[in-house]
């Protein structure tokens, strides 16, 4: 494809995609008394202001939310990429009875609608005496069926060659697993590590209803504070948005070189 | 989408699944509830659970609770806000689990099934010398269908104004000194702007809800609170007052599917020419939509009734609470008149307590549009009613407007559309 | 024992937290429990309920809608994308990171920008009613079936970036050494596509199906709020999990019947899920 054709396509989807974001950035820059509901609507801020932000932090302590959200999230990167990496390993690279049925409870667990279960992982949550804890908020998120079938998928893409020979060296399976198997599949951990930390981190409900102490509440709470009962100020709550998102946008940049790795690469280092 | 839909916010939502099988019940439910005046110390630690004012008015609930303990040492009180979304599931999980907290901020359709479950405590049982001490329209907002007793502390209340846009009345033939003051006349200022404005300019964004019934004068329910009325004959002129508007475009298309806010942003976005509101909005319109705020009427709300609409909030005590006496002497503080006059002083908002309304900032009209709404608002309030029942959940507002949207789409008449509301409506409040 | 060392952790979770709760919702599902109380055993009569609902097979319809209308675009689009983004030229991490915006933008703003591009008075009817195109306005949010088709749109634009990296991933598996070997062969672009890239990620390509079929099936944002949280009028776009919301919602809502409905429902997907591999299993 020649490379003004892609630029053009690029652009294309560029446009498409960004219009929302830069909208709420937009607005988040907007200074008091704008017309923020013109019709049609003004793009750019007539009197762009960063004032929002710092009012955010004023109205709520956006600080201590964010520090428990990334507690939260680090948790759940942690242990959806290890947990995941190894149930994916099991069920794709090794030969066991009952198998079969371990893969048929993931897939089983994707398809539980998760609102219906909510009050039941709430009162077992209190019956082990973990509410009000992010321990709580982890738990029942801490290993999604979704990732462990996409870390299936990634293991059971790689040629055998490679484990096999390191069999043949005598090194067990953990070994195989932590030396030659997970550095081939970096591309879909990272992928696992950028959908839970985005899903831990965008999450209300749960933490909602499990956390009590406002001291403990992450920052998609937080954030919900500025929906003012009375007059809620559009602008504060875009600018809310903006700063829940850009950690996602960030982590998103400093991930996406390792979805471009080769399979090859990673096995001839291991 | 796999990944987390950020609306579950939005939505209120948790459905249920309790470790139940066996009919141990997902709620605590059933304890029996306090009888007779509640005595005991005040004293020991208790929880008050607020919606969505922490970010805004920390330092007046902060100031409440440091002078409460100060006059009840040994007291100690503990603040839990919650966030503007996802109330009723919080609420739910708690009292699934017997941990509501204390001291709580109800509405009166959020009071309603916890009522039922027996979850709060009856206020003429538990303190029978309160009831003198507010508006006694507030008290019965939370006095429960087939009852005589109230289970919450009115707190504060709302009512709004009708905001207008003088602009586009005067743009489309209207006289915009001459707002509606009824829904017939809403239909044929609605009309003569439809057709002036060839369709481009509505007046309405919504179908009615169930308080626009109540202020047509249609009997919502019958005097026991067990069967829903709505569909007598005063109520199919009224939908029928709207189809006419929907049919020349009076009514925003989006009003099939519009709720309350959605039609606020079109008024904000000057696409419909007049909206109900609250007195707190003038501020957001200064703020959001200054365009708007320039050419912004006030009016008084449309009612054949003479009785405008009150939206209410109120302080409900735990029956599980372990300490009783403390939960209802705070709560009572709190809402007590002193407390509420502050508190609506900051807020735009307006007292429940007796007499507090007689207080001259509710009651001088300095020229500000501030303090005209204001002022309007709280004469208002003396006749005020919450129309809305306490029964009417949200489901059954969707029904109703499901089957207004029906009529407005000439799929069914006015008649059949609200037979089959109510007929529905009654069968989930029998369930 | 080793390999159930390995599946220990996720399998606790899973068990523990999805599994053995979804298990009380199938109890449920035969008792008329609400919310707050009730749980008498009642049989089928939730069941027998949901038949006689006629919310109930206008949800399941547009549900099943939902999935023949969006599924084909997931599967290709953010593969075309994935391929386009793949390669190292100037400023593409750039355009990777705007790709993934949509997915990471909050689903709110998202639809209230949706919204007013296809409002009735939106940025869309402006321009065509402008170039004289359309004399009054197209019905992209009120008519039953422009809005479920609007609603699609905002899905497939959502999902092009979240499948684009699971592809991205996938692709990032095939070895570049294949590509040469076509490309020495004098493979062109297209040919390469299908003979060497497809065969690769043709496990990935059967796993967004599947994945997005599930999503599919289960859409509740879009709808929800493209409509005003109302389902449409008369509620004729309601979807499942809207019903599954509505009637299990809130203080008051019917734990009993929303528990069938969501068994219902998780069936429902099962099968899909079936029918998915299945077909792929048949046509390779």
């Amino acid at each position: 494809m020649s490379r003004t054709v892609r630029y053009v396509l690029l652009l294309a989807v560029f446009l498409i995609s960004i219009g929302p974001f830069l909208w709420q950035l937009s607005t988040s820059l907007k200074g008091i008394g704008e017309d923020i509901y013109a019709n049609p609507p003004q793009f750019l801020p007539a009197d762009p202001t960063v004032s929002n932000y710092s009012r955010v932090a004023g109205v709520i302590p956006v600080w201590d939310f964010a520090l428990n959200s990334l507690i939260v999230a680090v948790a759940n990167v942690f242990s959806n990429c290890v947990g995941a990496a190894m149930a994916g390993y099991a069920l794709s690279r090794m030969k066991f009875r009952g198998k079969r049925y371990a893969l048929l409870a993931f897939i089983l667990a994707l398809l539980v609608p998760g609102e219906t279960i909510m009050i039941s992982q709430f009162l077992m949550m209190r019956s082990a005496g973990l509410t009000d804890t992010l321990v709580a908020v982890v738990l029942p998120g801490a290993v999604s069926a979704l990732n462990v079938l996409l870390m299936r998928n990634a293991f059971a893409a790689l040629s055998n060659e490679v484990e096999d020979a390191a069999m043949i060296d005598g090194a067990n399976s953990w070994q195989r697993f932590a030396r030659i198997a997970v550095p081939s599949v970096k591309g879909t951990i990272a992928v696992v590590a950028i959908f839970s930390f985005m899903f831990s981190w965008d999450d209300f409900l749960w933490p909602l209803i499990v956390l009590r102490d406002p001291g403990n509440y992450t920052l998609t709470i937080g954030l919900n504070y500025l929906q003012g009962t009375f007059a809620s100020d559009q602008r504060l709550v875009a600018a809310g948005t903006i700063i829940a998102v850009a950690p996602l946008i960030a982590l998103f940049l400093a991930l996406q070189r390792y979805f471009f790795r080769g399979v090859g690469e990673g096995a001839v280092k291991g | 989408m796999q990944q987390v839909n950020r609306v579950r916010r939005m939505a209120a939502v948790v459905l249920a699944a309790g470790l139940m099988a066996s009919g141990c019940g997902l709620s605590g439910g059933g304890q029996a509830p306090a009888a007779g005046p509640a005595d005991g110390q005040v004293t020991g630690t208790i929880s008050f659970q607020t919606w969505n004012l922490r970010a805004k008015y920390s330092d007046y609930f902060n100031g409440v609770i440091k002078k409460f303990q100060v006059e009840h040492p040994g007291t100690t009180i503990t603040w839990l806000d919650q966030p503007a979304d996802g109330y009723a599931d919080k609420l739910s999980a708690d009292a699934s689990a017997n941990a509501l907290p204390d001291v709580v901020n109800l509405s009166p359709d959020l009071a309603f099934p916890l009522y039922q479950r027996k979850l709060l405590v009856d206020l003429d049982q538990a303190v029978p010398d309160a009831v003198k001490e507010y508006l006694p329209g507030a008290w019965q907002g939370f006095v429960m269908p087939g009852q005589r007793d109230s289970y919450s502390f009115p707190w504060y209340l709302n009512t709004g104004p009708v905001f207008y846009n003088k602009k586009l009345f005067a743009d489309n033939g209207l006289d915009p000194a001459k707002p509606p003051r009824t829904y017939t006349e809403l239909r044929d200022q609605a009309l003569v702007l439809a057709a002036k404005s060839q369709g481009a300019v509505a007046m309405f964004g919504q179908t009615p809800g169930i308080e626009d019934f109540g202020l047509y004068g249609v009997e919502l329910m019958n005097p026991q609170g067990t069967k829903f009325t709505f569909n007598s004959a005063k109520g199919v002129e009224l939908t029928e007052l709207f189809k006419q508007m929907y049919d020349v475009k009076a009514l925003l298309p989006e009003a099939l599917t519009a709720t309350y806010t959605g039609s606020g942003k079109k008024f904000m976005a000057q696409q419909v020419a007049l909206s109900s509101g609250s007195a707190y909005d003038l501020k957001n319109f200064k703020t959001d939509a200054p365009g708007l705020y320039a050419n912004i009427g006030i009016t008084t709300p449309m009612t054949n009734t003479g009785k405008a609409n009150m939206y209410l909030q109120g302080v409900s005590v735990s029956a599980n609470s372990k300490n009783k006496a403390t939960a209802l002497a705070f709560a009572r503080y709190v809402t007590n008149a002193e407390n509420q006059l502050a508190f609506a002083k900051i807020v735009t908002i307006f007292p429940s307590t007796t007499g507090t309304l007689n207080d001259p900032y509710f009651t001088t009209d300095d020229g500000t549009d501030d303090a005209r709404v204001r002022v309007a608002a709280a004469k208002q309030l003396a006749t005020a009613v919450n129309y809305t029942p306490v029964s009417f959940t949200d489901q059954m507002k969707s029904i109703l407007r499901n089957e207004l949207a029906n009529v407005m789409l000439g799929k069914s008449t006015a008649q059949q559309a609200l037979d089959s509301a109510v007929a529905q409506c009654n069968k989930l409040l029998a369930a | 024992m080793t390999p159930w060392l390995f599946l220990l952790p996720g399998l606790l979770v899973t068990l523990l937290f999805t599994v053995y709760p979804f298990v009380n919702t199938a109890v449920l599902s035969f008792t008329d429990a609400k919310v707050l109380g009730g749980g008498a055993f009642t049989g089928l009569a939730n069941f027998s309920k949901m038949l006689d609902d006629p919310l109930f097979w206008v949800a399941l319809r547009n549900s099943a809608l939902y999935v023949v209308g969006v599924v084909p675009f997931l599967v290709i689009l953010p593969l075309l994308l994935a391929l386009l983004v793949q390669r190292h030229i100037f400023g593409m991490a750039f355009f990777r990171a705007a790709f993934f915006t949509p997915v990471v933008a909050s689903i709110v703003v998202i639809s209230l920008i949706w919204t007013w591009l296809l409002d009735s008075r939106g940025l869309v009817n402006n321009v065509l009613s402008v170039l004289h195109v359309i004399s009054s306005p197209i019905p992209f949010l009120t008519d039953q079936t422009l809005l479920l088709i609007s609603a699609m749109l905002v899905t497939i634009w959502r999902g092009l970036g979240y499948y684009m990296i699971v592809y991205l991933a996938a692709l990032a598996n095939v070895p570049r050494e294949l590509h040469e070997a076509a490309e020495v062969d004098g493979a062109g672009a297209v040919r390469r596509f299908f003979s060497v890239t497809v065969p690769i990620i043709r496990p990935t390509m059967v796993l967004v199906g599947a994945l997005s079929a599930v999503a599919a099936f289960r859409v509740f944002s879009e709808v929800y709020l493209l409509s005003g949280t109302s389902g449409g009028p008369a509620g004729q776009d309601t979807t499942l999990v809207m019903l599954i919301r509505q009637v299990g919602t809130g203080l008051s809502g019917n734990a009993g019947y929303a528990s069938a409905l969501s068994l219902v429902l998780f069936a429902l997907t099962l099968g899909l899920l079936l029918v998915t591999l299945r077909l792929n299993r048949s046509d390779s």
